[in-house]
């Protein structure tokens, strides 16, 4: 028996009322309430960061955030994030660069590659690295993911009419 | 799940005054909150106060040598912080090998202090700074704050003597005195998503020769994190030579008890904290 | 016709940088896993696992789980008294009758409306145990007087109620916890060590690590009316599992569809049937409702196959002249409570310690040894790379024995082009020595060898080491199960579109890309003109699966086979309608043109469109069913089981820190022989996340089992590796054009994870002067080497 949370948020630019047991997670939300199933469940303890979502701005473990606390907040997932034009840059370079193989991961390292690449655009290789430790992947062995967001960060500082391809 | 009420207080004395209702479980980032009601480590009491909106709990700023840091902020905040990184750039060092990007920008520093792991990593190096804690209540209908020492606060693995009608509202940590230099060392093999087997953080300052103001803590080699009173002892006042070093190194190992888990045993944290003293220490005297 | 267009230029998609086809959706976060499916009506599934080790199962009662509102159904064994045992060995029923013999062992399962109340169901269960002795290790069970994990025939000490009349013992029970064993003989062992001049031998230790797919295990099962049944499974052998899941329902196979969603993540994990698979289904067909089962992350730990530990003993010789002369091995394999593929890794473990590298004499013997620990599958590999580790820490010894350095003593041993090995291997395309040549000069590896070495006295705390190691293994499928084979149909539409339809699963590996590839290289179109089938089994044809790196090279030759059948088909209709030679066609740029001039003669849709709509109506579609010419094994595992073979050369540069024991392993540099790049991107990140997966193995990942209980079932605990510890990768192909391959090409799959570790291990002795046997090389493990303070492997299994 748990409580139930009114919250009102902003979910991909659009405004959200929702009604949401206390203890439930915003990965929870996103995905079996929501539909919204880009948001993956890798590990529920904020490990693997294939839940990765942005919350006024900053990227957090959808897993280890509490539904209720989305009240008030901006949220972004990959849904959102896959149609601004920052991640269809990072989304073209994941794809041009080989960046993707079962994909898994992908949703949650697109949503921090995007994140971190506006926090920190001439970031180079060691910090490319950095940016990505939370984000496991199994398949590619990092390389064509750092890769591609180097290819991002430079496409992104030529400007953002020459920043696709 | 056991939650009965949602409580999302706006100002000190409300939340203050939720606590003193009794039965409730405080959050703020989450990061550890919600790892440890899933696994049922912890159990939720009936009343979840998120305090995300106390604005008493936000800031971090310096007032006559002490820098206050409020418990909302988030590792990440401390990160960016000029002020942190230049006033207490050992505490700022661990931030930087602090789990991943995405728990820095949601974990605060009030819940790493509340949560009061062995291991955890500000902590060894507030323990370093003489960190205090500021909590507050209104035991008798006014609100009321004290001051206790960081190694006061935390009084067990995962325990501290908060009382229950209690909030961590901001942790103080006065300036090192000037020259000070300190080292955050924190073994693993990746630079922030380790739980540590050990950690160390280790400063002091140059007065010609000798050291001053030595200060060494320790994480993961005993219940609590630790200081090491002796190790530092062995140092203060004295030339930081090879003789001086291999003398602190084996005082260390007479400080700290380590065990073995999962994660290292306890010989192998000996060997660690053995190595990595004099490793460290060679380094901040170097600054 | 196009008199007068510019003529038209092919150019060939072989060798580019061809981005994956189902990338973009991935990236956008729109593809559907398993986990992501919504069936309407669907019940939510979970397993009560064993509280014991091992036990007798007393009473089970779940009259309360039944109570709780919103379950469906709570089963045991007793509710399906009619359930098959599953698995290699037959020794696996799916719910537990009246014992438990590992931890992760199913008791009881439950169906209801939420994951959360399945859960809650299951707390309501009550199980009584009566524990048994637990065996932990091979050793303790092949001791006199040892509890036995499998005494008697399944069912035979069950309760009466429980056996079905008439029904068929399907396992004899072991009488002395031996599940398997493996005996391989060439030439003369005695012989060859009396022929040795030099003669060493080294006891090794490889250790649990598992899958970790990012994807975790789940299944949706569904019936119809009628009975037919519905999986939504990421098996890697879709065809072999509708067999399987038909005899365990006693049902017709034809009466069983599997579809295939995206897969987060194979490596093998999904070669064989586990028992969670058959619980949803016994659940599906008693609620008649869908069910779907997911598993936690934790769960995934302590369920999931891992790779086969195994305890070697390696006995090697050769002659001051550096020619090997012969290997002989023994193993134990830790065979878990239950039998799975694990067992069966000696199959590729003999080969690499019968021909990587050239020897005349070999004897290989594996007992694999029941016991309470998890149990362990098929993973990346397959056994060798824990047969590599200790082949290539001896070719380094005898190498330093005699003098040699590393490369020489190598080159001097390695195969060429056209050898037989004595196993039968015949080797038609073999790039093995410009492996080790590539990898050594690229890494400067014979140099910076001697100058590590000569610094082992040095007082820094820190220092650099290479190693260099090769691996074999197959690169033309391999012929394990009565046919090796791949279907493909295609057809092509009105508008020159073609659909690829192949029993060949997409792994993530990129298969669907380079089918597509191939196809249109044959067919003269753009990659955008295909779309691909390939997981339904109502409509793609039989395929054995994705596994032995052998569906480039298999699935590759049969979409060519069908694509050249309906090129054949357009240029014959072609031919016919302008008069010209066949030969003197093709297929150029989405047209057909003159071949020898590149004339556009006609645009290929309208082409097609009039093929269809025409006296003729004629639509083109072909199939075509490629068996590789590879042969099965004779009973003493001899032939050629594979149609190629792949050889791969990699040089670790490390950095030891001597105060800590951190291993930093700075560099990889790497010759593969391929037969031939086909998606250059796709091979590349290949090779990259084999490279990486073969560093998690040697020096980050343990899965620590103490008295059958896995004591880090999480991320936290279980190291794999994250970005900023990946090396400097430097990776070269090797293109030895395999006759049989497609264009070519040979199996990469697994090539890249199997010598990592064996070159780490040389490159730690390069640099410090400790060779170390046993994995993984952890700080903690590599420092206590370093300082006299391990524990060593010992060779005890009676």
């Amino acid at each position: 028996m748990s409580a139930n949370c009114d919250i009102a948020f902003t979910l991909n630019a659009v405004k959200r009322e929702l009604t949401v047991p206390a203890g439930m997670s915003t990965l929870e939300m996103l995905r079996e309430r929501l539909g919204l199933t880009g948001t993956k469940y890798g590990c529920g303890e904020g490990e693997c960061g294939a839940c990765t979502v942005i919350v006024d701005g900053a990227t957090v473990n959808a897993c280890l955030m509490f539904a209720a606390d989305c009240d008030g907040r901006e949220l972004m997932t990959i849904e959102g994030v896959a149609v601004s034009e920052a991640g269809e840059r990072l989304r073209d370079a994941f794809v041009a660069n080989g960046a993707v193989q079962c994909g898994f991961c992908t949703p949650g390292l697109v949503v921090q590659a995007t994140h971190f690449i506006a926090q920190h655009p001439d970031a180079d290789e060691a910090a490319i690295r950095r940016g990505i430790e939370g984000n496991l992947c199994r398949c590619t062995g990092y390389r064509k993911i750092i890769d591609a967001i180097a290819a991002a960060v430079h496409a992104s500082s030529q400007g953002g009419e020459h920043g696709r391809g | 799940m056991g939650i009965e009420r949602y409580r999302t207080p706006r100002s000190l004395e409300e939340a203050a005054e939720i606590l003193r209702a009794g039965n409730v479980t405080v959050l703020a980032g989450g990061t550890d909150l919600m790892p440890q009601t899933q696994s049922g480590k912890v159990r939720f009491q009936p009343v979840l106060m998120n305090v995300r909106r106390v604005p008493e709990l936000q800031g971090i700023a310096e007032d006559g040598g002490v820098v206050r840091i409020g418990a909302l902020a988030t590792i990440t905040e401390l990160l960016e912080s000029k002020l942190v990184r230049e006033r207490l750039n050992l505490l700022w060092q661990a931030c930087d090998h602090f789990a991943s990007d995405q728990i820095r920008n949601a974990a605060t520093i009030g819940g790493n202090v509340c949560n009061a792991s062995p291991a955890g990593d500000t902590l060894v190096p507030l323990l370093a700074l003489d960190a205090r804690v500021v909590l507050a209540a209104k035991p008798n209908g006014a609100l009321e704050t004290r001051r206790v020492p960081l190694g006061e606060f935390i009084v067990g693995p995962g325990r501290t003597c908060r009382a229950s009608g209690e909030l961590l509202v901001a942790v103080e940590v006065p300036r090192p005195p000037a020259g000070f230099a300190g080292e955050f060392y924190k073994h693993g093999t990746r630079p922030g998503l380790d739980i540590a087997a050990i950690s160390i953080a280790a400063g002091a300052r140059r007065d010609g020769a000798v050291l001053r103001d030595v200060r060494v803590a320790f994480g993961a080699v005993a219940p609590t994190v630790i200081r090491a009173p002796r190790t530092e002892a062995v140092l203060e006042g004295r030339s930081p030579d090879a003789a001086a070093l291999a003398a602190a190194a084996r005082m260390a190992l007479e400080e700290v008890q380590p065990i073995s888990d999962v994660r290292a045993t306890d010989w192998y944290r000996r060997e660690l904290v053995h190595n990595m003293l004099k490793r460290v220490l060679t380094h901040v005297c170097q600054l | 016709m196009g008199a007068g267009d510019k003529p038209v230029a092919g150019e060939t998609l072989i060798g580019k940088r061809i981005p994956k086809m189902d990338a973009p959706d991935k990236a956008s976060g729109k593809t559907r896993y398993l986990h992501d499916l919504e069936v309407p009506g669907t019940l939510h599934a979970k397993i009560l696992r064993s509280s014991e080790v091992h036990a007798r199962i007393v009473s089970i009662d779940t009259s309360a789980a039944k109570r709780l509102p919103g379950v469906h159904a709570v089963i045991t064994a007793a509710d399906v008294p009619w359930q098959r045992p599953i698995g290699v060995a037959k020794d696996h029923l799916p719910l537990k009758t009246d014992r438990v013999r590992s931890l992760r062992d199913e008791v009881a399962a439950v169906a209801a409306d939420s994951e959360a109340i399945a859960e809650a169901a299951l707390k309501l269960i009550r199980v009584d145990y009566a524990p048994l002795p637990v065996v932990t290790s091979a050793e303790q069970a092949l001791a006199p007087g040892a509890p036995l994990i499998h005494p008697e025939p399944h069912g035979a000490d069950a309760s009466p109620h429980l056996k079905s009349p008439g029904a068929p013992v399907a396992f004899a029970g072991k009488p002395d916890n031996v599940a398997m064993v493996f005996d391989y003989a060439q030439g003369d062992v005695v012989q060859g060590e009396a022929e040795s001049d030099l003669v060493i031998e080294d006891v090794f230790r490889l250790h649990y690590v598992t899958h970790c797919c990012m994807g975790v295990s789940g299944v949706i099962a569904e019936f119809d009316p009628s009975g037919n049944l519905l999986l939504y499974s990421n098996t890697q052998v879709p065809f072999l599992h509708k067999r399987e899941f038909a005899e365990l329902l006693g049902i017709d196979p034809g009466r069983i569809r599997i579809i295939q969603p995206p897969i987060g993540g194979g490596f093998g994990s999904k070669l064989d049937i586990y028992p969670f698979e058959p619980i949803a289904i016994f659940l599906a067909k008693i609620t008649r409702r869908p069910v779907k089962l997911v598993f936690t992350r934790e769960e995934e730990f302590v369920a999931s196959p891992t790779r086969q530990p195994v305890l070697l003993k390696l006995r090697s010789g050769c002659r001051k002249d550096g020619t090997l002369t012969f290997r002989t091995v023994e193993t134990v394999h830790d065979n878990g409570a239950y039998t799975s593929w694990g067992a069966t890794t000696p199959f590729v473990m003999m080969q690499t310690v019968s021909s990587l590298y050239r020897v005349p004499h070999c004897k290989y013997h594996t007992r694999a040894i029941y016991t309470n620990n998890p149990y362990a599958g098929s993973f990346r590999g397959y056994g060798n790379l824990q047969a590599t580790f200790a082949v290539e820490a001896h070719m380094d010894r005898l190498a330093e024995a005699l003098g040699m350095d590393g490369l020489a003593f190598r080159l001097k041993n390695a195969q060429a082009p056209g050898e037989i090995t004595p196993q039968g291997m015949h080797f038609r395309s073999c790039g093995f020595k410009e492996c080790l040549a590539t990898a050594a000069e690229r890494s400067d590896f014979v140099r910076k060898q001697a100058e590590n070495r000569a610094r082992w006295k040095d007082p820094a705390a820190v220092k650099r080491g290479v190693g260099i190691a090769s691996m074999l293994h197959v690169g033309g499928g391999a012929k394990i199960y009565p046919s090796d084979g791949c279907g493909t149909i295609l057809k092509l539409d009105d508008f020159a579109h073609v659909t690829l339809i192949t029993g060949a699963s997409e792994i993530g590996q990129g298969s669907e890309t380079v089918l597509s590839q191939l196809v249109c290289e044959e067919l003269g179109l753009p990659l955008s003109a295909v779309t691909v089938i390939n997981n339904d089994t109502d409509i793609t044809p039989w395929d054995v699966g994705v596994h032995a790196s052998r569906t480039t090279f298999i699935a590759g030759n049969s979409a060519i086979g069908a694509a050249r059948k309906a090129k054949t088909k357009l240029l014959a209709a072609a031919a016919t309608k302008t008069g010209l030679a066949e030969d003197a066609l093709d297929l150029r740029a989405g047209c057909i043109v003159r071949k020898a001039s590149g004339e556009r003669l006609f645009e290929l849709g309208k082409f097609l469109r009039g093929l269809h709509f025409s006296d003729r109506a004629e639509l083109v579609m072909t199939s075509f069913y490629y068996e590789p010419p590879s042969k099965h094994q004779d009973k003493l595992f001899k032939g050629d089981v594979s149609a190629a073979y792949a050889w791969a050369t990699q040089v670790c540069e490390v950095e030891v820190d001597t105060q800590t024991g951190i291993v930093r392993l700075l560099k990889v540099t790497g010759a593969h022989d391929v037969g031939r790049v086909l998606n250059r991107l796709g091979i590349e990140g290949q090779i990259e996340g084999g490279i990486v997966m073969g560093q998690g193995y040697a020096m980050t990942e343990d899965l620590m089992v103490e008295g059958g209980v896995v004591r880090n079932p999480n991320f936290r605990d279980y190291k794999l590796v994250t970005a900023p510890e990946i090396p400097e990768m430097d990776v070269s192909f090797i293109e030895t054009m395999d006759g049989e391959g497609p264009q070519g090409a040979k199996g990469v799959g697994e090539a890249p994870a199997i010598c990592i570790a064996a070159a780490v291990a040389n490159a730690i002795y390069n640099a410090t002067g400790t060779r170390i046997t046993a994995l993984p090389f952890t700080p903690e493990n590599v420092y206590r080497a370093l300082h006299g303070a391990a524990e060593l492997p010992v060779w005890s299994a009676a």
